[in-house]
């Protein structure tokens, strides 16, 4: 019976270099436009509660501005999406349905971290502070 | 093809009614008591090669009372999806299981027992809590009911 | 009257799951033993449930979209197509010719990595890990072709109603063709391995042989049933989306036994990749594929449709119904085809040796996310031996 060459693929790969990826000392490469990390840009968000009510996670919670932020006229109930981000599923229902195309979306994943992470500082840096 | 329109003058000899779910499949509505005659006929007649069932389901339609439950069958080897659409009254949801028959109905079977309370007479594995968590279980509650509070 | 004289026979239970070496998913099968010979299996599961039917007559519509879509991770694409096909069928509204090549390239992608990823769990199950650490590394090529097609390496979230949720450009396609065409050579080799290694024949071959009758009887689905012979696709009877007009072939064996059906996947593999690169070469342009999410129909009529999708595993069916009255379905129903490869599987086992038992379960594709919504406790039908057993064997339980 003839074999296949197995033994000569098990050699090339003993010599050639690893093919896993030592991740958080190496980066992994993903697409540009890898669903990663979104956030609400401030100044244009009308505070409208349309993807809090369409996240399928339940992971948007619709949360006041803080007073001591400009909210823009736009914003009368100066509200904002706050996005849980280990509650969120990345499917970006929110950034297709929002009204003001005001998301910011990246393909930052990496996301582990000793903190609860949310989209509060990336949202708010969006914003100017009060008499700044 | 004259096998195949065959099949379908055995289904209609047993109907009261017709109906087409979307897309193009035909729904032959039948009497509960009928649905194990159909299966015997279907496998007296074609052989146990001529068609599978694929899915039983069971829906609660609180407000007129009933449970429907329907089976689809592909007929083979032409692939077409029929239905067999029945109903039972909702307080009292039994019907004849066609396991003895076909084995291919066990999952559907136990599946429409353990969510919507419908009781197969003649099959041995009916069990609740199978599927839904004892708690429910307890209380006597079938979570696909309408009224379950689930 | 003579007397009858009964001679005990010792059998073993042996619990397979629901943690084992042998098993990636949380399955418990209970395995009844005379020395070596599987003489009764009750399969159990209840490991894995989470009521997702419910959840999806709980939120809306479009919501669903997503929810459905996590009811598997390997298929995720497929039970989104056909969710949405079956939205589709209810609010009348059709997708262009460009979105259903994508989707069907999504699906196709999808079908690489699902057969890919269980005939490599193969050789792992009988401790040939050289080989699947290959085709692991190989599958990875794929996720990043999933990756530059939707975004996502592994959850799609590819399918809206009306079309897909991005387009392809120019450079996308070279890149998916490029992988596809290095691929290619990878799957040929790979198949010559289960067909000539001594390591892989020898356990796999007439290990759980069924026949076309057993099949039918038993509701068997997807690369089960075509192993056996029968010619069951979705694709080629259905034709939903593109895959009316992409040419392809439905691979079906004879022989019905355990290789011949992770021989049906490598050759489904090969098809596929055809599949992929004649949807990048013809891809049609009829404008955009994506359709704009702000202005899609928020009411939904009354109606119901049933839709079904060739799946990795099988035939996949949703039952979608709609009152008409609020934003939400009136009654979502999921059959995987595991529900049925899994649950109505007991037959298969008897007969065959305690080692074999792992062999047979991994044929069969088996995905427990995906049945676990519906979680049934099968009960073979015997507690006497012998005669039962031989019914059992020859399907006609």
């Amino acid at each position: 019976m003839k074999r296949p060459k197995l033994l000569e693929q098990v050699l090339k790969s003993l010599v050639s270099k690893p093919a896993t990826v030592q991740f958080p000392r190496e980066k992994t490469e993903v697409e540009p436009d890898f669903r990663g990390l979104q956030y609400a840009d401030l100044t244009k968000c009308t505070g409208c509660s349309l993807c809090s009510i369409e996240c399928p996670a339940d992971a948007i919670k619709m949360t006041s501005i803080p007073q001591e932020y400009e909210a823009p006229k736009t914003n009368p109930r100066r509200l904002y999406p706050l996005i849980n981000y280990g509650k969120c599923v990345y499917c970006y229902r929110c950034v297709k349905v929002c009204p003001t195309n005001a998301y910011i979306v990246s393909n930052k994943f990496d996301l582990a971290g000793f903190t609860r992470l949310t989209s509060e500082q990336f949202s708010l840096s969006t914003l100017k502070k009060v008499g700044a | 093809m004259a096998v195949e329109m065959d099949k379908h003058s055995l289904l209609e000899s047993f109907s009261i009614g017709k109906g087409v779910v979307k897309p193009n499949r035909k729904v032959y509505i039948v009497e509960p008591g009928s649905i194990k005659k159909i299966f015997h006929a279907l496998i007296e007649k074609y052989g146990y090669e001529s068609f599978y069932l694929s899915t039983l389901i069971g829906t609660d339609l609180k407000d007129e009372g009933k449970i429907r439950l329907d089976y689809y069958v592909i007929l083979l080897p032409e692939e077409e999806t029929i239905v067999l659409r029945t109903h039972l009254p909702r307080e009292n949801p039994v019907i004849d299981s066609i396991i003895d028959i076909l084995p291919g109905a066990l999952a559907g079977e136990l599946e429409t027992h353990d969510l919507l309370g419908v009781v197969f007479n003649g099959n041995p594995f009916l069990k609740r809590g199978a599927f839904v968590p004892s708690d429910l279980v307890e209380k006597g509650v079938y979570p696909l009911r309408k009224d379950s509070g689930v | 009257m003579s007397k009858v004289v009964e001679i005990p026979i010792v059998t073993t239970e042996v619990p397979i799951g629901p943690q084992h070496p042998a098993l990636h998913e949380p399955i418990m099968l209970k395995v009844y033993a005379e020395g070596e010979r599987v003489v009764r299996v009750e399969i159990n599961t209840g490991y894995n449930h989470r009521g997702i039917e419910k959840l999806c007559e709980k939120n809306s519509f479009y919501r669903d979209i997503f929810i459905v879509g996590r009811v598997c991770g390997i298929c995720n694409a497929v039970h989104a197509n056909v969710y949405v096909r079956a939205l589709e069928q209810i609010l009348d509204l059709y997708p262009n010719k460009r979105a259903q090549y994508l989707r069907v390239l999504a699906m196709e992608l999808e079908r690489i990595h699902s057969h890919m990823l269980i005939n490599a769990v193969m050789a792992e199950i009988i401790g040939f890990e050289t080989l699947f650490m290959h085709i692991m590394l190989d599958r990875e090529k794929v996720m990043k072709a999933k990756e530059i097609l939707t975004g996502g390496r592994v959850m799609a979230d590819y399918m809206m109603v009306g079309g897909v949720r991005r387009d392809i450009d120019e450079e996308k396609r070279s890149r998916l063709r490029d992988i596809l065409l290095k691929l290619k050579p990878r799957v040929e080799y790979y198949k010559k391995i289960f067909e000539e290694d001594e390591t892989i024949t020898k356990r796999l071959i007439d290990v759980s042989r069924i026949s076309y009758r057993d099949v039918t009887s038993h509701g068997l689905v997807g690369p089960v049933a075509r192993a056996s012979g029968v010619k069951i696709d979705s694709r080629a009877s259905d034709k939903y989306d593109a895959y009316g007009e992409i040419p392809f072939n439905v691979v079906t064996r004879n022989e019905g036994d355990s290789w011949a059906r992770m021989m049906v996947r490598w050759d489904e593999v090969l098809e596929s990749i055809e599949m992929g690169l004649y949807i990048l070469e013809h891809l049609p342009s009829d404008g955009n594929p994506v359709p704009d999410e702000k202005r899609l129909p928020r009411k939904f009529p009354p109606g119901e449709a049933y839709t079904r999708v060739e799946a990795p595993r099988g035939e996949l069916t949703y039952y979608v119904m709609s009152d008409g009255k609020g934003q939400n379905p009136y009654r979502v129903k999921i059959r995987t085809p595991s529900v049925n490869n899994i649950i109505n599987s007991g037959f298969m086992y008897l007969e065959h040796s305690l080692a074999d038992v792992p062999v047979i379960l991994a044929s069969l594709d088996p995905c427990i996310s995906c049945m676990e919504r519906v979680t049934v406790v099968d009960l073979e039908k015997k507690t006497s031996y012998k005669v039962h057993l031989k019914d059992l064997a020859g399907g006609r339980v």
